[in-house]
């Protein structure tokens, strides 16, 4: 055991376990590390934003450049985004506080413009084509999948091979089992019509595929928590107590 | 007098300061005595993992560099710091140059001590080697600039050097000359605005490392080849890592692989207290009828 002489990881293990104090109950040290977060967080975005966009894309050349470097025209230019973000703070000022919609009408409009027929193509178009192309070109393809699965099957040397077979029969399976998923969860979803006779197992396929999607999430969920976890207990043992190399 | 509580019921129960003790348990043990059992199932790395080890060894023969958005700030450092190391490792061994930005404003002093870091194992120079672009403000806007033209949205580095002047830049101008694109996202924006922009409109090669909770959100995108794999999480981290281990290349630390032990523990720990919870709630159900 080595005991950290740094000051800076003694602050860290501190303030660790001012957060960490909430897991017994709310208290004023844990209030004061959140405060302290969220403070911290804040200026160094401030600070990053506004040395990283604001100053070099802005306010250097519309106020410190030469115009050799810089023409009138493109300063002038520079005066719109100018304006544009000063309305923002018209938001604190009751009377006048309506012309903040002039940037959020203009943000709003870029941003509806460029993302919607970006989201149409990559996450509906692309998506919609995978699942209804990929199980007929994969359906070809299940003869030779499934005897890659069962030579794994036939030459069984311990638990590779038989997780081996699994995953060669799951890949053979997997882009039919996503078509049958996608159509069932969306009949899941369909309202217009009382869920009985053919729609009722359907929708009914949909819940397990659902409920089969949470477990995934949650089980990455608890993986993602623990992680984070153990990146601070890593730090708490290496960096600070020296128990752990 | 308060009722008191049978076995079942207390199952049911279980109070959580006893649930958060037994987590810390099995967390602490396994890192103190690295068992290292994790690592040896691991010998076969899933596919995901190993299509994007492959995507960036390939850039070794054709020269383009492997561009790494650092899309996360240090409450995401636990699962994707381990993999900005493993990317950045794997680049150096191979000679890849590699640029590095990131689309959130507090990544961008992780990046740069990693950028450093690696530098200095492996003796890369700035410029030369690789090139940190660092934040800018806008997402979209910066995505779709640096596909027409990347000195116009970045016209000088995290440093203040001008573009211009670093002998990598001379030959990337423009998205289409990167070789291939690996965001490291923890949220918002993140490898779905890699995806919109740069993927959809300039045909960009990339795949994504992501925290285990975007996992899930991510791999339809990987089935349709619009992302070239995925490395979900800290055991998608540790998989890079022993991809790295196997090519033979230094590692000075392996943070991932090290804290495999202690996630197994934890999974089985958090099984086993659902299913006990569970149990005692059914059971005291239905002896309460």
């Amino acid at each position: 055991m080595q005991l950290s002489s740094s000051l800076w990881v003694w602050v860290g293990a501190i303030l660790t376990f001012g957060i960490f104090s909430f897991l017994l109950k709310d208290n004023p040290f844990y209030k004061f590390c959140e405060h302290l977060f969220v403070g911290v967080s804040l200026g160094y975005t401030m600070t990053i934003v506004t040395w990283s966009t604001l100053w070099p894309d802005l306010f250097k050349r519309l106020f410190a450049s030469p115009t050799s470097e810089v023409s009138i025209g493109a300063k002038l230019l520079l005066l719109v985004p100018l304006a544009l973000g000063i309305l923002y703070f018209f938001a604190f000022v009751p009377k006048v506080s309506w012309l903040m919609r002039i940037p959020m009408s203009f943000v709003l409009g870029w941003s509806a413009g460029v993302i919607i027929p970006s989201i149409i193509q990559t996450s509906v178009l692309t998506q919609a084509q995978y699942t209804v192309l990929k199980p007929g070109w994969m359906l070809q393809d299940l003869p030779r999948q499934m005897g890659e699965a069962w030579n794994h099957l036939a030459h069984v040397k311990g638990f590779n091979s038989v997780s081996d077979a699994l995953l060669s029969f799951l890949w053979a399976i997997g882009p039919p089992t996503v078509f049958i998923g996608a159509v069932a969860a969306v009949i899941y979803f369909f309202f217009s019509r009382e869920q009985k006779g053919l729609l009722k197992p359907v929708s009914g396929t949909g819940i397990i595929f659902l409920m089969v999607g949470f477990g995934a999430s949650f089980g990455y969920t608890v993986m993602a928590r623990m992680s984070l976890l153990i990146d601070r207990l890593q730090f708490l043992l290496r960096d600070w107590l020296g128990v752990i190399r | 007098m308060a009722e008191k509580k049978s076995l079942w019921q207390a199952l049911a129960g279980i109070d959580r300061r006893i649930v958060y003790l037994t987590l810390l348990v099995v967390l602490v043990v396994p890192l103190i005595l690295s068992l290292g059992l994790s690592v040896k199932p691991m010998k076969d790395v899933s596919q995901r993992v190993r299509q994007v080890f492959e995507q960036v060894d390939s850039l070794q023969y054709s020269g383009m560099p492997l561009m790494i958005s650092v899309d996360f700030d240090p409450a995401s450092k636990g699962e994707l710091q381990p993999m900005l190391y493993a990317l950045l490792r794997h680049a150096a061994a191979r000679n890849v140059p590699v640029l590095v930005l990131g689309l959130w404003p507090n990544g961008v002093g992780l990046a740069k001590t990693a950028l450093e870091d690696v530098g200095r194992e492996y003796g890369r120079q700035n410029g030369v080697d690789w090139v940190f672009l660092g934040y800018k403000a806008g997402i979209d806007a910066v995505i779709l600039g640096m596909g027409e033209n990347i000195a116009r949205v970045f016209p000088s580095d995290a440093m203040g050097s001008r573009l211009d002047q670093h002998p990598l830049m001379q030959r990337v101008r423009r998205l289409a000359d990167v070789g291939f694109v690996v965001s490291l996202s923890a949220g918002t924006p993140g490898y779905l605005d890699w995806l919109l922009y740069a993927q959809s409109r300039y045909r960009v090669r990339m795949a994504t490392g992501t925290t285990a909770v975007q996992a899930a959100d991510a791999y339809p995108y990987v089935g349709t080849g619009q992302l070239r794999g995925i490395v979900a999480g800290m055991k998608g981290a540790a998989e890079y890592e022993i991809l790295n281990q196997q090519a033979g290349f230094r590692q000075a630390s392996t943070p991932a692989i090290d804290a495999m032990d202690a996630q197994s523990f934890a999974q089985f720990a958090i099984v086993l207290l659902v299913v006990i919870g569970n149990v005692g709630f059914f059971v005291a159900g239905r002896r309460r009828k």
